[in-house]
C-alpha cells in the first residue's frame, strides 16, 4: 500500500517477508512435533507444537498488527519501534547463547535429547520466544 | 522530559493519529513522546516541533 509515510510500499514487502518466515517456521515446528511424536518422543513433540503454536499466536498479533496500521496510514516500523526490536534481538541473542549453554551442559545427563537436530530446535524456538518476551517487555518500558 | 505536545495538539485541534501521520511514526511513538518516557531521535524532535509550529525547545523541556 503506497501512503505518504510508505511512498514505495515497502512495508507491504516487509509484511510479506515476516508472515512467510513465520509461515516457515510453524511449518517446521509442526514437522518436527509430528517426527518427535511419530518416534515415540512424547516430550520432543509437545515442545515442538508449543513452540509453534507461540510462533503462531505471536504471527496472528503481528499480522492483525502490521494490516490495521497499513490501513491506518501509519508506518509498520519507525525510529522507536526500531530501537524497540534491536534491543529485543540483542537481548535475546544474549541469552540464547546462555540457553545453549545450558542445554549443552544438562544434555550430558539430565535431558536425554534424541538427537542434535532435537537440542538444536529447542535452542532456535527458545531463542524465538525469548525474542517475544523481550519485545513485549521493551515496547512498554520508557527509553 | 516533559513535553508540551498534548497541549499545542489540541491548540492545532489535531488527535495523536493525525500528528503520528504527519510525522510519519506510528501512534503509540506520540503516546510515549506525550508521557515523556520516550526520548527522541534529533530528526523526530524537529519534525514533531514543526508539525506543531513550534521551536523544539518549545516543545520538549529536558528535567534539570
Amino acid at each position: 500500500m503506497k501512503t505518504k509515510n510508505n511512498p514505495e510500499g515497502k512495508d507491504k514487502i516487509r509484511m510479506i517477508a515476516i508472515m512467510t518466515v513465520s509461515l516457515c517456521v510453524i511449518a517446521t515446528g509442526i514437522l518436527f512435533s509430528l517426527n518427535s511424536f511419530m518416534k515415540g518422543d512424547t516430550a520432543g513433540g509437545t515442545a515442538g507444537a508449543f513452540i509453534a503454536v507461540i510462533i503462531f499466536a505471536f504471527a496472528v498479533f503481528v499480522f492483525i498488527r502490521g494490516n490495521r496500521d497499513l490501513k491506518g496510514g501509519f508506518p509498520l516500523r519507525d525510529e522507536r519501534s526500531g530501537k524497540v526490536i534491536e534491543k529485543a534481538t540483542s537481548k535475546a541473542f544474549y541469552v540464547t547463547l546462555y540457553l545453549l549453554l545450558l542445554i549443552g551442559f544438562l544434555s550430558d545427563d539430565i535431558i536425554k535429547f534424541r538427537d542434535v537436530s532435537q537440542a538444536m530446535g529447542i535452542a532456535v524456538g527458545g531463542m524465538a520466544i525469548l525474542f517475544a518476551v523481550f519485545w513485549a517487555y521493551y515496547n512498554r518500558k520508557e527509553f | 522530559m516533559k513535553t508540551r505536545i498534548k497541549e499545542l495538539r489540541a491548540r492545532y485541534g489535531m488527535t495523536q493519529e493525525d500528528l503520528a501521520r504527519k510525522v510519519g511514526v506510528r501512534r503509540e511513538t506520540i503516546v510515549f513522546l506525550e508521557q515523556g518516557k520516550y526520548n527522541p531521535s534529533l530528526k523526530l524532535a524537529h519534525d514533531v516541533a514543526k508539525a506543531l509550529k513550534s521551536r523544539i525547545e518549545d516543545v520538549f523541556i529536558l528535567d534539570g
